[in-house]
């Protein structure tokens, strides 16, 4: 051992520290509270997606889970309980078990067949919520979905809906629960078990590892997240459409964060996310109004020649 | 290195130098804000809004500005996605601290604006926008537009059952909030007139095939088709047609048809199709003659093409709000949202896309499409009859 | 009526397989999973569109040089993809994610946003059955899509060069170990592909629309009819492609445009468990993504 070089995940750790502490000292703009709220959300998706590839399985399909979630929450939100546990459990619920039913059924699929599969599985609740009329209003989507509530601790009135810095820490809190639970998918005995089952099926079954539960648990795990982020995503925009959480963007996005950011590192997707999209809405946008969107496929090009193990692998 | 802190010695003074004059500059610019789709699958609407509202700024600023303050004009891109128009909305209301927000062009993109606008106390007047829920009610005293559904819905509902008395129809609409409130408004009022409608439909943006609908509304002996989608979507549906020889009397579509790209690209296949216009350079609103004129010459000077109905929704919205600003200003009130709103509320201009006046909701009083049709390939409004320079003709039946 | 049916059916079909050709190939021999795939159909359809109002050429002249354009930019493509490290598979895909935005945005600057048709003749060349119609499009879909397929498959079964391509779809290290210069067969997979693409160009703007941001549908459907036909099929590529446009119309026709797309995923998601390795193939597996 010579040197300690400072590694990438120290580096991680303090711009971690530094988003969770300037808000308090500085006078921030709304904006990049706002931006960094989403970029949030964003990568507890990538992460949610990656839970699936790191099992070995590329999904083209988490845009399903995503709006799942948006419309269970909003459905609870219309006709049951307003309660942000009540929405939140029945989004995360309504993604998470069509996650574990496309778990059972597409549980012999592999490679490019599991992705088109599961590409093919998105029509099913978009056409469904397009076209169930009387009760999801379907193309005119849900409008009126009520934003996150005001808590009271002892004395403090902490007003979720309202106050974006309220917004940028709750989403932060839960950046850090997807980053553990996607740290333990990789530093961990479970994660040792999916790194097997990704090298070589056969060879794990063998070591002892139950393959087909391991599968349908990390699967239905990476769509109950993904559904708990599609629930924030409708409180925080007060609207579902079908088009709208259920894009194909959304479910090449992650794909593409965590790639970028690396995707066997247990802060990659993170990383990816918290790169790209603040780089794209506060510097791309307002500089080049028409342009920017060849410039972020610049970036992206740019990144996967350069870096190919992921952004987040630039220091081994 | 001195050479190199020289450099940067003059640089930094350079930038401060500049920052010093720029802020001794005898009157600040107001910042007016535009939020569109510059790019994606609408990126031609929203270019076309743009360019409008350019226009406009251009104008103001001819003229000498808001008393002397000229207008800068901040413009950005929302990709059609409703979280991209509120991160730019942001951006232009936070950081570059925006006056007033103008633009937007589908329901999706401008009620989210709406809403932060309200906010922040900023006015913000929609260029395009439909959906009636949008306006809460008039719970938002910060958001006004400039068009809303029933003036496309209302002409409609009359021409119909008047011109073509005993004729079914059909209607067609894409998976988006606008157009298929827009049907089920026009379902019902049509119902009511009497009109028989035995088939309607919906069918997602980007479908590249109508082949089996267009059989089934042959075999329904439909005769009208109400297709409510947008520019892409007639071009296929239209060529379909025409290849089918569907025995078709009239073809209605209410957004994209009454377009001079429409017609140029369609070429003979365009010929009597039904469209919705607010305004063309050759119909413009009575008593705005010279006013349409220049503004067309002007447009046409500056972009090398004819102004379109789109452009100058893009145009109305920003006039308007600079109008109101101007009296703002003039009467020596801040420059600030609630005072921008109040004048807003009182304005009552006539542009060429017609009169603009806003109720209590924001929404406009006066606005009413005309219905035009493609004759000899160019439009020609033909409902109602004040504005009419021409009258219905029915759509070549099959020839063979 | 059902004349007219069979007849949209079978254009869709046809159409569908021109569309997912060149990607199939692609994918098939060198496993990179071109997301902007549609987007060069578009821009080989925006030159046929430029070369016809410019110069006034006519349909068939514009094919030519639009396919040898379009080889030209994917064997530059493929130097840039050579260079795309391990994993290739998962890096390709975001790669040509980021090729594909910057095409869209450079057409948007080039040809504009407006939309443009390849201009056509709606006339019925003949009318069998009565009333129904077959377009001069029609012909020219039928002819160049199974022109292409004819061709294609030829090339791979009955040339030399055909057989070293099959022999690394098929198994691509026994290929390597049977001499096979694989990076040489992945090069040539690239320009054939970008015939094919510079091909289908022309037919999509003459049957579809232009439009910067049109190709995401193309790319859709090529990735649809290329796995649910099996990787490197070109004979199941085109019957692939007429059943799922015969449910799919069958489906508009009977329950409703609206329900169109849920039909065709649910038929290709029990197609897909009963048969994973596509539709005319035994069992082989799929190349891993």
């Amino acid at each position: 051992m010579k040197r300690h070089p400072i590694s990438s995940s120290a580096v991680f750790w303090a711009v971690i520290l530094v988003l969770a502490a300037w808000p308090l000292g500085t006078a921030h703009p709304q904006l990049v509270c706002r931006v960094f709220t989403m970029a949030f959300l964003y990568a507890v998706v990538a992460m949610a997606w990656n839970l699936t590839a790191l099992s070995g399985l590329i999904s083209l399909g988490h845009a399903a889970y995503f709006g799942l979630g948006a419309y269970g929450a909003a459905l609870m939100d219309h006709y049951g309980s307003g309660h942000l546990a009540a929405t939140l459990t029945a989004g995360a619920l309504s993604a998470g078990l069509y996650g574990a039913l496309c778990a059972a059924v597409f549980r012999n699929l592999r490679g490019a067949t599991f992705a088109l599969v599961t590409l093919a599985a998105v029509e099913i609740p978009k056409v469904i919520a397009d076209n169930w009329e009387s009760v999801t209003y379907g193309s005119l989507g849900l409008v009126g979905i009520r934003p996150l509530p005001l808590v009271r601790l002892g004395s403090v009135a902490i007003d979720f809906g309202t106050s974006l810095t309220a917004q940028y820490y709750a989403l932060l809190l839960l950046l850090f629960a997807g980053t553990w639970i996607h740290g333990k998918a990789i530093h961990s005995r479970w994660g040792w078990a999916l790194r097997a089952v990704r090298e070589d099926e056969q060879a794990a079954g063998v070591l002892g590892v139950p393959v087909h539960l391991l599968r349908w648990t990390v699967m239905t795990l990476s769509a109950l997240l993904t559904g708990l982020c599609g629930g924030l995503y409708a409180h925080l925009h007060g609207f579902v459409e079908p088009p709208v959480v259920f894009s194909a963007h959304l479910s090449a996005i992650p794909l593409v964060l965590s790639i970028l950011g690396g995707r066997f590192r247990w802060f990659g997707p993170a990383l990816g996310a918290l790169v790209l999209y603040p780089l794209d809405q506060l510097v791309l946008h307002p500089v080049l109004p028409a342009g920017h969107a060849a410039v972020y496929g610049l970036v992206i090009v740019g990144s996967v020649l350069f870096f190919p193990k992921g952004l987040g692998s630039w220091k081994k | 290195m001195p050479f190199a802190r020289l450099f940067l010695r003059f640089v930094f003074t350079w930038i401060l130098l500049a920052g010093l004059a720029h802020a001794g500059h005898a009157a600040a610019p107001v910042r007016l804000g535009a939020i569109n789709p510059l790019t994606g699958k609408l990126a031609n609407h929203g270019q076309e809004i743009q360019s409008g509202i350019e226009q406009a700024v251009d104008e103001i600023n001819q003229a000498g500005g808001l008393a002397g303050r000229p207008v800068q004009l901040l413009s950005r891109d929302d990709q059609s996605q409703p979280e991209t128009a509120v991160n730019q909305a942001q951006d232009l209301i936070y950081r570059e601290k925006v006056t007033a927000l103008t633009g937007g062009y589908v329901d999706s993109l401008v009620g989210p604006i709406s809403q932060l606008a309200l906010k922040a106390q900023i006015p913000y007047v929609a260029s395009a926008s439909l959906q009636k829920d949008l306006t809460l009610g008039g719970k938002n005293p910060f958001f006004f537009r400039i068009s809303h559904l029933d003036g496309v819905t209302e002409p409609l509902c009359r021409f119909l059952p008047k011109v073509m008395p005993g004729k079914k129809a059909a209607i067609l609409h894409a998976a988006t909030p606008g157009a298929t409130e827009f049907s089920q408004v026009l379902f019902q009022c049509l119902r009511r007139a009497g009109v028989e409608l035995p088939l309607v439909e919906k069918f997602r943006p980007g479908t590249p095939d109508f082949a089996p609908f267009l059989l089934k509304m042959r075999s329904l002996h439909a005769e009208v088709l109400i297709s409510a989608g947008f520019f892409p979507d007639h071009l296929i549906l239209v060529r379909q047609i025409r290849e089918q020889n569907i025995p078709l009397a009239a073809y209605v579509g209410p957004w994209g048809i009454a377009y001079p790209e429409f017609i140029q690209q369609m070429g003979p296949a365009a010929e009597n199709l039904l469209g919705m216009s607010a305004w063309h350079p050759d119909f413009p609103y009575p008593g705005t003659e010279e006013a349409s004129r220049r503004f067309s010459e002007a447009f046409r000077a500056k972009y090398g093409r004819d102004p379109t109905s789109t452009v100058m929704h893009g145009y109305t919205a920003a006039k308007v709000l600079l109008e109101a600003m101007r009296t703002v200003v003039e009467r020596g009130a801040p420059l600030d949202g609630p005072h921008i709103a109040d004048a807003l509320r009182a304005a009552d201009v006539t542009l060429p896309l017609g009169r603009v006046q806003f109720d209590a909701k924001g929404d406009p009083l006066h606005y009413r499409q005309v219905v035009v049709q493609i004759q000899n390939g160019r439009l020609v409004p033909i409902y109602p009859a004040d504005r009419a320079q021409g009258t219905w003709i029915p759509m070549t039946g099959p020839t063979n | 009526m059902w004349a007219q049916f069979l007849i949209g059916v079978l254009s869709l079909g046809f159409f569908y397989t021109l569309t997912a050709l060149g990607f199939s190939l692609i994918f098939g021999v060198t496993h990179a999973f071109n997301l902007a795939h549609g987007e060069l159909i578009v821009l080989s359809g925006y030159l046929a569109y430029g070369l016809m109002k410019a110069y006034g050429w006519t349909f068939w002249m514009t094919l030519p040089l639009c396919m040898l354009l379009l080889t030209g930019v994917l064997v530059a493509m493929h130097q840039v993809l050579k260079k795309v490290g391990e994993p290739f598979e998962l890096n390709s895909l975001v790669m040509t994610f980021g090729m594909a935005l910057i095409a869209q945005n450079v057409m948007l600057f080039f040809f504009s946003a407006d939309y443009r048709l390849i201009p056509s003749s709606e006339a019925a060349v003949f009318s069998p059955f009565g009333r129904a119609s077959v377009t001069e499009t029609h012909l020219w879909t039928f002819g160049l899509s199974s022109a292409a397929t004819a061709a294609v498959f030829l090339m791979l079964h009955h040339t030399f060069l055909g057989k070293a391509l099959r022999a690394t779809i098929q198994e691509r290290e026994a290929a390597r170990l049977a001499g096979i210069h694989v990076d040489r067969m992945k090069g040539v997979a690239f320009a054939i592909g970008g015939m094919l693409i510079g091909l289908a160009g022309p037919l999509f703007g003459r049957l579809a629309y232009l439009h910067p941001a049109g190709g995401l549908e193309a790319t859709l459907i090529a990735i649809v009819i290329t796995i649910f036909a099996g990787v490197g099929h070109i004979r199941s590529l085109l019957l692939g492609a007429c059943i799922l446009a015969a449910l799919e119309s069958g489906a508009a026709l009977v329950l409703g445009t609206n329900w169109r797309e849920l039909v065709s995923a649910l038929i290709l998601i029990v197609l897909l468990l009963w048969k994973p390795h596509g539709l005319l193939v035994g069992k082989r597996s799929a190349p891993e993504l």
